[in-house]
């Protein structure tokens, strides 16, 4: 970035004030025409939505849908700067994620009471958390885990940064309280509203991330229930999950919740179908392990934003029931905190061990694996980490009333004076940036490269940039 | 009203974390565990040789400590508590049992185990998973936890008799001091009380926090004196009201909202006695320690049960409340962020209000409300909304 890597001012490109960029990025002949036939690639998928009727209802019947419109400038943003291989692997992975969302929601408004309203095709989806793993559906290859959550909320703060707001608005509106994780929050508010697409043979719902996405869970499936008849099951994932106490609890959970999809759906579980996934879902994990190793040397092949999110999809929604992630994670590395999640293999041919495999997989969900089962995963296993991936820095997110990592707030700066790490506290709120701006969050590193580091930026333009109105 | 003749002696027990009576139970050579949870089964530390003692961090003032370890988004309770342990308060325990069942008081228990708050030579910390759904699932791991993170430590560190004969006689003590403040309680569903909220919050939460053998005497005289009251001939109050919510240890809260205007006839959140103080029935038909994990699991009114009978059932068990103490109204209220109470408040108050048409108060709170003008406020013009409604009730308007 800037001129010291060849890169114009990336700053200079966006508009004060403004939603969209001021133009598109040089890149050079071959990674400007590359980045461009990605771009047009993105919105054929974008006006390929569009040509489904069930689509265009969705777009007037559900306010979130119109961060939709942003996908290309979400793209643009998370690959800024990038060149050469990192710009394809950065494409590589946003593409797939994107047709991935985008047929995800395509199958939502199809069923969908308000759009399609296919009750056929409806009686063959099942309801997940946001952030729950999808394996429960491997064994039911004629059935369809679809995460509500995830394009009505999550996507959506990714698209636009203040895509939720007016859920959370909704939701305090309602006398929730403030001063709660915003991220359930807004999920509430979106039911609350009313917003989210009505359809599925049944919701399993899970206590995934929190304390306060497990409450949301009983907000949700008092709409759900009690004013549509969807069944909701709750699937416990033990907080303790390092113990080996808690396992067959974990796994009994497992096995009820198999059994309550079965009689809401009338499909039976089918264990071929469960193993053709778990081999790729090991071959996945194979893959990362290796580029985990390739992050422990002196040439770490680390890239940007697109990182997490691409993970997110891999491990979690896509659970190796797509061929395609395999096919893209044989071309890519990517490493982050997030993505440190288990890289224990699976069983290909167990039945009975498959069951504990997948309760494993459900108590290591993202964001669930570090945050819960006591200090030892996270603090002991963040030093840990540092030292197998040479790390001198770490760079700790601290969310918006997330309790579980804010409560160790002063034992992680204490221990990294003791590890020699450099710490840096990064405030920020990935649903409301009326409470911590973009501006802020980069406030918090900016200032610490200066003054403790004593660092230059090497692009001076992205240190001060007025995006607060932006995409 | 005459005041009570051992309240003074409540009240200034529940001064100190390390009162009188632990410190006598402690000389005479019994061990003392702290819990952190209504989810922990006290009775099983009830066991002969050992009590428990449920922790608060009585005049709480500066949290700063708590705070840098914790952030100020953590709840006061968790900071509190912290806060004290560094300070050295909770020096007289001999173990501390916390549930991983709320992140921040995990977290506040992990952070004394990490700045190596406690001294004694024998300590022990154990973290139990709870379950989050009450059914036979979550049962067998309740049973093996309690098994593995409660007994199993006592009977190896500290040489208790976890015998089945051992854990009957706990289960009868408790239930012998449940029985007398049940007793004392159902005074509260009188027509004019003769005992205030406050009085009975004092009682109720020595014992949470005494060894409970030592109680008996002071709660057998004043159910006798009970027996004998007379109430006030002219009621104290204007409005008869179940608080429900997250847990309340600090002995201001019901005294202010008593003194704007209410009475507190049921006390339902943590520390309070629905549930809490019932008694545990046992039979012969199955272990005792499977038959104490099922009542307390099936008993809790805690919000962290994510099934949706539980969920159903809390607040279908307020509306029971209400009706058996002929509540005029219900105070909803919880603990600055705390996330479970955050959601079963905002819900609840909806629910009672639009569902069983209960006027409800609906509130947040700081640990320490001291003599808050905020909270004050709040209850008087609600305790005033309620008359309104009466007096319209009574000339045959709305409702």
């Amino acid at each position: 970035m800037g001129r010291k890597i060849g890169s114009e001012r990336l700053g200079d490109l966006y508009r004060p004030g403004k939603k969209v960029r001021r133009r598109r990025e040089w890149r050079g002949v071959k990674d400007t025409l590359y980045d461009y036939s990605r771009w047009l690639h993105t919105m054929g998928v974008l006006g390929k939505f569009m040509l489904n009727k069930n689509n265009v209802k969705a777009f007037f019947r559900y306010r979130w849908m119109l961060n939709y419109l942003a996908v290309p400038m979400m793209v643009d943003r998370h690959t800024a700067g990038l060149r050469g291989n990192q710009l394809r692997i950065a494409h590589t992975e946003y593409d797939l994620v994107v047709e991935d969302i985008a047929k995800l929601m395509a199958n939502m408004f199809r069923a969908d009471k308000n759009t399609g309203n296919d009750e056929e095709f409806s009686k063959k989806l099942v309801i997940l958390d946001e952030n729950e793993m999808s394996h429960l559906l491997c064994g039911f290859p004629n059935l369809i885990g679809v995460g509500r959550e995830i394009p009505a909320v999550y996507v959506s703060v990714l698209l636009q940064q203040d895509a939720v707001c007016p859920y959370i608005d909704v939701a305090q509106e309602y006398g929730l309280s403030g001063d709660v994780c915003p991220m359930p929050e807004a999920e509430v508010g979106v039911s609350i509203d009313d917003d989210y697409p009505i359809f599925g043979a049944c919701a399993i719902q899970c206590n995934t991330t929190c304390d306060g996405s497990l409450m949301g869970n009983g907000v949700i499936a008092r709409r759900l229930e009690g004013e549509h008849g969807i069944p909701c099951f709750q699937l416990a994932a033990p907080i303790r999950h390092t113990e080996e106490g808690v396992q067959e609890y974990a796994a009994q959970e497992i096995r009820n919740a198999i059994k309550f999809i079965e009689d809401c759906t009338g499909e039976t579980w089918d264990w071929d179908a469960y193993f053709a996934c778990a081999k790729r879902f090991n071959a996945e994990t194979r893959e990362r392990m290796e580029w985990l190793d390739l992050s422990t040397t002196e040439y770490p092949q680390v890239i940007g934003a697109n990182l997490a999110l691409y993970t997110e999809t891999v491990y979690m929604a896509i659970g190796g029931k797509v061929p395609a992630f395999l096919e893209a994670d044989k071309k890519i590395t990517r490493l982050d905190m997030l993505s440190l999640v288990s890289t224990k293999m699976i069983s290909e041919d167990d039945p009975e061990q498959a069951i504990y495999d997948m309760a494993h997989l459900y108590e290591n969900m993202i964001m669930r694996n570090r945050t819960h089962g006591g200090y030892k995963v996270l603090l002991d296993d963040l030093w840990r980490f540092c030292e197998q991936f040479h790390a001198d820095m770490v760079i700790l997110w601290e969310h918006m009333s997330c309790k579980a990592l804010d409560g160790m707030h002063g034992l992680f700066e204490e221990q990294a004076r003791e590890h020699g790490i450099r710490l840096i506290w990064a405030v920020h709120d990935l649903m409301d940036p009326r409470v911590v701006p973009r501006a802020s969050l980069r406030q918090d590193v900016n200032r610490y490269m200066r003054s403790v580091l004593r660092e230059e930026p090497l692009d001076p333009s992205l240190e001060e940039i007025d995006d607060a109105a932006s995409w | 009203m005459k005041d009570l003749k051992h309240l003074y002696e409540f009240e200034r027990l529940l001064e100190e974390a390390n009162n009188d009576l632990v410190r006598k139970a402690q000389e005479e050579g019994k061990i003392c565990i702290g819990t952190v949870c209504s989810l922990v089964p006290e009775v099983l530390l009830e066991l002969p040789g050992v009590f428990t003692v449920r922790l608060r961090a009585p005049r709480t003032g500066s949290m700063d400590m708590g705070t840098y370890y914790m952030t100020s988004f953590l709840c006061e309770y968790s900071r509190a508590l912290l806060e004290r342990a560094i300070e050295g308060g909770y020096q007289f325990l001999d173990g501390l049992i916390a549930p991983d069942a709320c992140s921040m008081i995990n977290r506040a228990v992990e952070n004394m185990e990490l700045l190596n708050t406690m001294s004694k030579e024998k300590f022990f910390y154990r973290y139990m998973e709870i379950p989050m759904k009450a059914d036979d699932n979550g049962l067998s791991v309740y049973v093996s936890e309690c098994r593995s993170k409660i007994l199993e430590p006592l009977h190896e560190i500290y040489g208790i008799d976890i015998s089945e004969e051992a854990l009957e006689q706990a289960v009868e003590n408790h239930n012998k001091i449940c029985r007398l403040l049940t007793e004392i309680g159902d005074f509260r569903k009188e027509e004019n009380p003769r005992i205030t909220g406050y009085e009975y919050h004092m009682l109720t939460l020595a014992s949470y926090v005494c060894p409970k053998d030592m109680l008996t005497d002071m709660l057998e005289e004043t159910l006798e004196e009970l027996k004998a009251r007379e109430p006030d001939d002219r009621k104290q109050f204007r409005a008869r009201v179940v608080v429900a919510g997250s847990e309340i240890d600090d002995v201001d809260m019901i005294k202010l909202i008593e003194e704007a205007g209410a009475l507190v006839v049921a006390d339902r959140f943590c520390f309070g006695a629905l549930p809490g103080r019932e008694e545990i029935p046992l039979n012969q038909k199955e272990d005792v320690l499977t038959q104490v994990c099922r009542h307390y699991m099936y008993a809790s009114q805690c919000a962290r049960y994510m099934n949706r009978e539980k969920i159903q059932g809390r607040r279908l068990y307020v509306n029971q409340l209400a009706e058996e103490y002929h509540a005029d109204g219900i105070i909803y209220e919880q603990m600055k962020f705390c996330d479970y109470w955050a959601y079963e408040r905002m819900v609840g108050t909806h629910v009672l209000r639009e569902e069983y048409g209960y006027p409800v108060l609906s509130v947040d709170r700081p640990y320490a409300v001291g003599s808050s003008g905020q909270l004050r406020t709040r209850v008087q013009a609600f305790v005033e909304s309620i008359e309104i409604k009466k007096l319209r009730k009574s000339r045959g308007g709305e409702k």
